[in-house]
């Protein structure tokens, strides 16, 4: 037990006195995470983008609903540009106006049907001469269901038009899908479109301003995480146990220096273990700098709300989460450290376990393709696979304790037995004194 | 005089990797390093393994150490069995290889303190024998310099001083004075000399004829993993100086 204690400081020394291990293990993930994902952010979700679009036929419903999205974006009291730029144009200017689309000078191009707001206020099929000036008096919730046929059917192409149905009044959506923010204002009008349309069927009040009730954007939230996170987590653990374990078994190996631990009454046992400890721990310090990192950059990627979920969940679920994790970064520091006692030196360490990391990230990402019913209780005695379905069920609030514990019990005997096998490989004479 | 260490009839054969198969032109894949080897040293006395390149001789002291286990025979350091007790066996040996390597990284200072714990030495004893070799050797100037930019010289004192750190009753040193400038190897022939006055038992391995002339109270001569002749110098190299004596050792196992 001593001796364990004894090797983890010196494990911990040899990495904490070393400016460029530190650097490089818990400094620069968090720091080039942070860079890649808040680049990646601002090109995928453009936050403070305002978009300008050509109408024709204006319709000031919409025009409401655009200046009340950017109302509840925006900060009380400040006043907030609306989230769409409107300008009119005439039917004759169509043709020129995609070319602006095309162009990148505007983001849309959309046409309502002649006198739009009249046709939803008065109901089905209306006569031209509906020239109704109550049209701004909000959607009232009596409107007959499927008055407006709002754009049902954009298509993806720019050069396209949405499918005309002659029968009811279709909405013309003009973009271009080769720019990303002419891509982002289609959606925003599609959305607001939508939503009119919705709430004109009578499936919604007019409600347009805010996303829905807190808890389901939080559970919305948290189903989104349970398809990530789990892979990352296994990622930035394994990288971390990569960037460590190589060095640390099959390098001691390489340089001799094993050897002159092993002429000590040091017993193979506890020097496995003290290495085992001290590179989870390690690998832990870096899988949480890149955490760090993820999390600094969340509100760039999504927009911004990463704090009412991680309030969702209890000091009962990060516990588990805690739990998980630990048996997930001694399960792989085991089977990295095995490959690298079993490796000649620490290139052949690495490349051995390229492919591991292969499979750990298959696994990794079997959340994403499909989740296990929670009661296929048999599945969570697969290694590796049961911690990324644990957390997977933990981050979307459905977890199971007794999932939680056939994983972390099953894990424990996993890795008590990896822990032999890596005394018995050190034990050989023909695994540490290979060349 | 008591028997300190004693090897019956250990035998050890490698087999090698596809690279040294072809390194070696031997296709059967088996090498055949010890082939029953058997000798005794006595308490007290400097014993000598003599013996050519591949002779076996590290081979051999790695079995004494209990770093590999021998395929038949066995060996007893002290009394204890190296295959049976390898505990005890290194709690009583001090070894040195050229194999045996410090990490770069660290300072000697902080690498005597590590293998002072790991030998369960207490702090306040471990302090007092950290000074007492740090003036033996002279590591004091260097204490605090990383190993790594140490010249072979410090280097080798540094491991003879983490590996007789524990103040064992057994001193195991393979080659010790190899690559070393005439100063550092007399520091070093200068310390066994001493230690064997302090009433210690050591064995060292070498190819150099002097330095058993110099040392050794008793040398076993090895030749292809065997023992051609073991003794005092007097009864191994009779009238002929030692360098003839081993020359018609050879010539002997050759034929053989
Ligand atoms: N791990 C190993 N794998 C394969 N062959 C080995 C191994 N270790 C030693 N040998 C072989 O066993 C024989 C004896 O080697 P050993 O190192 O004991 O010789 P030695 O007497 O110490 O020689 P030297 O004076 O060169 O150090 C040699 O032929 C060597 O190639
Ligand atoms: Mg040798």
């Amino acid at each position: 037990m001593k001796n364990i204690l004894t090797v983890v400081k010196k494990e911990f020394a040899r990495f904490f006195r070393d400016r460029r291990l530190v650097i490089g293990t818990l400094l620069l993930p968090a720091v080039l995470i942070f860079a890649l994902y808040s680049l990646l952010g601002s090109v995928f979700y453009e936050e403070d983008e305002h978009y300008t679009a050509r109408v024709v036929h204006p319709s000031a419903l919409f025009a409401a609903l655009a200046g009340a999205a950017q109302g509840a974006e925006g900060e009380a009291g400040e006043e907030a540009a609306p989230l769409f730029a409107l300008q009119e144009a005439a039917e004759a200017d169509i043709p020129a106006a995609k070319e602006a689309v095309l162009a990148g000078e505007c983001d849309l191009l959309i046409v309502f049907p002649e006198n739009f707001d009249a046709l939803l206020a008065g109901g089905v099929l209306p006569a031209p001469a509906a020239e109704a000036s109550s049209a701004l008096s909000a959607p009232a919730t009596g409107a007959a269901p499927g008055a407006a046929e709002t754009p049902a059917s954009e298509t993806p192409a720019s050069e396209t038009p949405a499918s005309e149905t002659p029968a009811a009044p279709n909405v013309e959506i003009w973009y271009d899908s080769g720019s990303s923010s002419s891509v982002a204002a289609y959606n925003a009008a599609y959305s607001l479109l939508d939503g009119l349309e919705d709430s004109l069927s009578g499936l919604f009040d007019v409600n347009m301003s805010a996303g829905g009730s807190l808890v389901s954007q939080a559970e919305a939230e948290a189903s989104y995480y349970a398809m990530l996170l789990p892979f990352l987590i296994l990622t930035f653990l394994y990288s971390g146990c990569m960037g460590l374990a190589p060095e640390s078994v099959a390098g001691e190996k390489e340089r001799g220096t094993i050897a002159t631990l092993l002429v000590t009454p040091i017993r193979r046992g506890e020097l496995v273990v003290g290495k085992i400890v001290s590179l989870a721990a390690l690998s832990t310090l870096s899988a949480v700098s890149s955490f760090v990192g993820t999390f600094l950059a969340m509100p760039q990627m999504m927009g911004g709300s990463i704090g009412q979920t991680i309030a969702a969940y209890s000091v009962w679920e990060y516990l588990a989460l805690f739990a998980v994790m630990v048996s997930a970064v001694l399960l792989i520091v085991t089977l990295i450290s095995m490959v690298s006692s079993y490796a000649r030196s620490v290139k052949e360490a690495t490349s051995l376990a390229v492919p591991l990391m292969v499979v750990v990230m298959l696994v990794g990402i079997s959340t994403m393709l499909f989740t296990v019913p929670s009661a296929a209780h048999a599945v969570f005695l697969i290694p590796l696979y049961n911690c990324v379905q644990v957390m997977a069920e933990i981050f979307s609030l459905r977890f199971s304790p007794v999932n939680l514990l056939i994983t972390l019990a099953s894990n424990l005997v996993y890795i008590a037995l990896l822990v032999w096998l890596l005394t018995k490989m050190f034990q050989s004479e023909r695994v540490i004194f290979n060349r | 005089m008591r028997e300190i260490i004693r090897a019956e009839n250990v035998r050890k054969t490698f087999t090698l990797s596809r690279k040294q198969r072809k390194l070696e032109k031997n296709p059967s894949g088996r090498k055949v390093a010890l082939g029953g080897l058997s000798f005794t040293a006595y308490e007290g006395e400097i014993y000598g393994l003599l013996g050519p390149n591949g002779a076996g001789k590290t081979t051999m002291l790695r079995i004494l150490a209990t770093l590999i286990r021998a395929d038949e025979g066995d060996a007893f350091v002290n009394g204890h069995s190296v295959a049976r007790e390898a505990d005890k066996v290194r709690s009583s040996i001090g070894f040195l290889t050229s194999e045996l390597k410090l990490e770069d990284f660290f300072t000697p200072d902080y690498l005597i303190g590590f293998f002072g714990r790991l030998h369960g030495m207490r702090e306040d004893v471990l302090a007092a024998r950290k000074a007492e070799l740090f003036s033996r050797f002279g590591i004091g100037e260097f204490a605090e310099v990383k190993v790594g930019d140490l010249s072979t010289g410090m280097k080798q004192k540094v491991s003879i001083a983490v590996s007789i750190l524990h103040d064992p009753p057994v001193i195991i040193f393979d080659e010790p004075t190899n690559g070393l400038d005439v100063l550092t190897a007399k520091t070093v022939t200068d310390f066994l000399l001493e230690e064997k006055a302090r009433g210690k038992s050591i064995v060292l391995s070498t190819h150099i004829f002097s330095l058993v002339e110099k040392l050794c109270d008793r040398v076993g001569v090895i030749i292809g993993g065997r023992m051609a002749a073991e003794g005092t110098l007097a009864e191994v190299s009779g009238t002929k100086p030692l360098e003839d004596a081993f020359f018609d050792l050879y010539a002997e196992a050759v034929r053989e």
